[in-house]
């Protein structure tokens, strides 16, 4: 259950970014456009579950080292941009040779905003941790005196 | 408080059950601590075999199907598996950090989050330790860290 409930958030997330840097891409390059509402929440639901398939590369039997885990991001990377980019011209979210850059270039910021916005939550988890540590050797202390 | 003790028959296994308002007060800990402290695993070196108790266990991996136990100034081999060694710390501060290690959540200095999405642990003796998100719960569950 827990696990389900981790996989929903993180699509969540994904499905936020993703919808975001989509929105922000029309906004700046075609804002005379009119977006097809439901049409547009679809395309960007199947975008974010192929962002989530695409993590399997990370799937590994042993715990990865640093520089393991370094290298499947970038392969993540480039596995996005394959499945994406193709995807995202097929629905016309880009079209010419500058598109697909700008376009290459928000899925790229899609990550690392991933990448932060996780990493941030792992800093405020490691104080929760580390002021309870703090707290308990205190009073183990406190005790001993 | 209560305190209640039971006398069992020696067919039966020994348990201490706390029944408790905030799993991770301080007595809580001493209790799972001193009931845990009891429990010894065999690690074996060069000089034959010791007795180790699991409060003094820094943290037990399995290296290429070998395990090993690092207490704080030495390594011993042990005969445990993983699930076993798991199964045997069940209630004390030892938890699951990893896919191939159980770190003593005691010995723990402090936490760092890092870019690859799993935290750093810092040990008693300022050895590094991976401790992977998936098994992070388990860590706040033991500390009695709650979501706000």
């Amino acid at each position: 259950m827990k696990t389900i409930a981790l996989w929903v958030r993180r699509y969540i997330m994904v499905y936020g970014i993703i919808m975001l840097c989509t929105f922000l891409m029309c906004l700046l390059f075609n804002p005379a456009a009119e977006l097809p509402v439901v049409a547009f929440f679809g395309r960007i639901m199947v975008f974010a579950l192929i962002a989530l398939l695409s993590l399997a590369v990370y799937h590994a039997k042993e715990e990865l080292s640093a520089r393991a885990w370094w290298v499947r991001t970038v392969l993540h990377l480039l596995v996005l941009e394959a499945a994406l980019l193709p995807l995202a011209h097929h629905w016309g979210f880009w079209q010419g040779g500058t598109d697909i850059l700008v376009y290459a270039g928000f899925i790229l910021l899609a990550k690392v905003l991933w990448h932060l916005a996780d990493y941030s939550l792992n800093v405020r988890t490691a104080a929760q941790i580390n002021e309870k540590i703090r707290n308990n050797r205190l009073s183990r202390n406190t005790r001993k005196d | 408080m209560r305190v209640t003790v039971e006398q069992i028959g020696r067919e039966q296994e020994e348990e201490v059950v706390v029944r408790c308002h905030d799993p991770g007060a301080v007595w809580v800990g001493q209790v799972a601590e001193a009931a845990s402290g009891q429990r010894t695993v065999c690690g074996w070196r060069e000089d034959g075999m010791h007795r180790l108790r699991l409060a003094e266990i820094l943290y037990f991996e399995v290296v290429d199907d070998r395990s090993f136990c690092y207490t704080q100034g030495a390594v011993y081999e042990a005969k445990e598996k993983l699930y076993e060694f798991e199964r045997l710390c069940a209630g004390s501060s030892l938890f699951r950090c990893s896919k191939s290690m159980i770190l003593n959540a005691d010995r723990i200095d402090y936490v760092r989050p890092s870019l690859s999405g799993r935290f750093e642990a810092v040990l008693s003796n300022g050895e590094k330790v991976i401790v992977s998100r998936k098994y992070v719960a388990d860590l706040k569950r033991m500390l009695g860290v709650h979501e706000a």
